[in-house]
């Protein structure tokens, strides 16, 4: 089969461009340590009462690291908020979080602006990702899969302060 | 021994196709599935620019309480935008074209009528089901239908029609092709069959992923049968399926590309074995990648979003390849017009005449989608772009750009030849393309800003308290975007009513098919079974373990199904 020569440079060329797009995701991975979600643990969504879920909110683990467990329903962000208060949660700067999320109903989202920090939820799985908030500043939770009529107001938010 | 004499055989006389008209067969058949695609890609592009207004804080400053006519709720529209445009329009569309490419290459009817309007009916019901079920409100789960939504059983029902009826087709393709075969052995089969017979390939394995999940999973739990499921497991399934589809919609407008503009261009095509390179990768790499879809799932584990990351690199070579072929057709087309120097032979093309110059909207389109698709198929960057205003914006510019507007480059010549009238009017066609192209580049580029700032897509953003002024600016670009590209719609729809109804001049423009092929590629390259061998390991390597892992019987499962509308389990 006959390859022209133009063609053959054209094929060494873009497969070394792409060899060079995957080493910088390689580096990203490995010096970078960007992380994506990996399986932390399954949860029945009809028992969260009985599950670390029962009581969702920030646990202070001492020198800035935080636990904070949140349960995603139709159509809110259950922080462990008082009834009819807004879904806030109070950060001071420095703060290093570690998120345990969850889905009580359907596929919902989460996303926090400005930082890298974007979940699926799903019933049944139990999604973790660490984020540290070094800038003073207010930033949504935001759901980013639909859920239902009420989707695009089901929102949370971060203060740092 | 004495070799046994093959049988005297009956060579089927080739079938003479007329040049500028169709045979009484094909226009049925064909006008069927063509028209049928056009209809329903009326009902859902509308949609579109709607959706744009909902999303664009400037315009609902402007009209507080606008809604989207007829389908108000906001998730009812984006469902039939997204069902009816990505599913049924592109799936009625490239049956519909692989019949007539099919036919005419081969000079031969389809092996069997019968099966062709069987599979036809099946879809038919198939997409009336579906839009009854979005209709009536009883659907809107949009067109990936994550569970543990559920819709109404008609909703699967006719999305299983729709999928079985494609199998047919594959069939009759097949039969056709060994029929072809058995007359022509030791030839090669003409590039656009060739290609055709890839992407049904391709196709039929995706699907497997679909039907599992819509059959086991999905059907059961809306009709009570079942009460728990595993969303991440249905996921899983769905993108199995779900990067082969964006093949399946890919690999019709290649065909363009490579076997029809070279002669609409006065070009040739540059490198034939290459270009069967090309839909060979494409079949065989669209398969294992679609974890990409899922890095920001919970229940896949990061090794398993890395293997797919790879491969999802490696299937972006046969586009480069396409690339170069098409940019040197383009160039051979462009220095026989009269173009000098370097780079005058990108100027020099026939942006005159709509069957070109909505092919070459297109690539401009699908260059800035293309890599727009690379950037967040980076495991590293999808963190910041995952399910932002970003992905559609990109697909945007891929399905609604490249793709779609190949298909109406398409339709300009196919309509034509199943009204047996010329196109209604060039002027108007040529409007629409341009207007399509500029459109979709500022939709595009204010979807993908928008999504850098943190919008999430698919959301009714009217009322929602979280987007900042300077989102807010992208997102009134993409409502300016959304009026260019329901003018453009509305000119599309012009030239397709007035084509069929009010042309009076005799056709024109002919079906570009070549019937022979003289390439030097190896005849390996048709060995189907082997490829769909090396598809299969594949797909367990990259599948294998990442279903392992999301498969847990004893877990998992316990999801009970939901509608929308409400936060109380179905059962």
């Amino acid at each position: 089969m006959h390859i022209d020569r133009l063609e053959r440079y054209w094929i060494i060329a873009v497969t070394a461009m792409l060899g060079v797009f995957m080493a910088a995701l390689f580096v990203s991975v490995v010096v970078f340590r960007v992380q994506l979600p990996s399986p932390v643990g399954r949860v029945d969504p009809r028992a969260l009462a009985e599950t670390e879920f029962a009581t969702p909110g920030l646990t202070d683990l001492g020198a800035s690291r935080y636990d904070m467990h949140i349960v995603a329903k139709m159509w809110n962000f259950d922080l462990g908020q008082a009834k009819g208060e807004p879904a806030e949660v109070r950060l001071p700067r420095g703060a290093q979080v570690t998120f345990f999320v969850t889905s009580e109903d359907v596929t919902h989202g989460f996303f926090i602006e400005g930082h890298d920090a974007n979940l699926m939820l799903l019933p049944g799985q139990i999604a973790s990702t660490t984020v540290r908030f070094n800038r003073p500043g207010t930033y949504h939770i935001i759901c980013h899969e639909y859920c239902g009529p009420a989707h695009a107001n089901m929102v949370a938010a971060i203060i740092v302060e | 021994m004495q070799a046994a004499q093959p049988l005297p055989q009956r060579r089927v006389a080739p079938l003479s196709f007329p040049r500028l008209a169709m045979l009484a067969s094909e226009r049925t058949l064909i006008g069927a599935h063509i028209i049928t695609a056009l209809v329903a890609l009326s009902i859902g592009i509308l949609m579109g620019p709607f959706q744009t207004f909902r999303r664009s804080p400037a315009f609902m400053e402007a009209l507080p309480d606008w809604k989207i006519p007829v389908f108000t709720y906001y998730y009812q529209a984006l469902t039939i935008h997204g069902v009816i445009n990505a599913l049924f329009f592109t799936t009625f569309f490239i049956v519909g074209f692989s019949y007539f490419v099919t036919q005419r290459s081969l000079e031969r009817p389809m092996f069997s009528r019968g099966l062709a309007w069987g599979a036809f009916g099946m879809m038919f019901v198939g997409l009336s089901l579906v839009l009854y079920a979005i209709a009536s409100n009883q659907a809107n789960v949009l067109y990936t239908f994550y569970p543990s939504l559920v819709a109404h059983p008609t909703f699967y029902i006719g999305l299983v029609l729709l999928i079985v009826g494609t199998w047919i087709v594959t069939a009759n393709i097949f039969l056709t092709y060994a029929q072809w075969r058995a007359d022509h052995p030791g030839e090669r089969v003409p590039l656009a069959v060739f290609a055709t017979l890839a992407n049904y390939v391709m196709w039929c394995v995706a699907t497997i992923g679909v039907a599992i999940e819509v059959l086991f999973m999905l059907l059961p739990l809306s009709l009570g049968w079942i009460t728990h499921t595993d969303p991440q497991m249905a996921r899983a399934l769905f993108w199995f399926f779900g990067h082969p589809l964006v093949y399946f919609w890919l690999i019709p407008a290649y065909i363009s590309w490579y076997t029809m503009l070279p002669r609409q261009t006065g070009s040739q095509l540059f490198s034939e074995p290459l270009a069967r390179v090309a839909f060979l990768m494409l079949m065989i790499f669209s398969i294992p990648v679609g974890a990409h879809h899922l890095f920001s799932d919970p229940g896949v584990s990061a090794a398993m979003k890395g293997v797919h990351t790879i491969l999802t690199f490696v299937v972006a070579v046969p586009s480069f390849l396409t690339a170069f072929n098409i940019g040197a057709v383009l160039e051979r087309a462009g220095r026989s017009r009269g173009a000098r120097g370097p780079f005058g032979w990108l100027v020099r093309q026939d942006w005159g005449n709509p069957v070109v110059a909505a092919q070459l909207a297109g690539m401009i389109l699908f260059i800035a989608g293309g890599f727009s698709g690379l950037i967040h198929a980076s495991l590293t960057l999808n963190i910041a772009l995952h399910n932002t205003a970003w992905v559609p914006g990109h697909f945007h510019m891929t399905l609604a750009g490249a793709i779609t507007l190949t298909y109406i480059a398409i339709a300009y010549w196919i309509l034509p030849l199943i009204r047996g009238r010329a196109l209604f009017s060039r002027p108007i066609a040529l409007a629409q393309i341009y207007t399509w192209l500029v459109g979709m580049l500022i939709f595009g580029h204010g979807m993908g800003a928008a999504g850098i700032l943190g919008v999430p897509r698919r959301a009714d953003l009217a009322g929602s308290g979280y987007i900042s002024p300077e989102a807010a600016t992208w997102l009134n670009s993409a409502a300016i975007a959304g009026v260019i590209l329901l003018i453009s719609s509305v000119l599309l729809f012009i030239n397709i009513i007035g084509t069929l109804f009010f042309s009076r001049a005799p056709v024109s423009e002919d079906g570009p098919i070549a019937t022979g092929s003289s390439d030097g590629s190896p005849l390996w390259f048709e060995r189907w079974g082997l490829w769909l061998g090396v598809m299969l390991f594949l797909a367990l390597v990259a599948w294998g373990p990442l279903f392992a892992e999301t498969l847990d019987l004893v877990n998992g499962f316990n999801v009970p199904g939901f509608r929308p509308e409400s936060p109380v389990p179905l059962r």
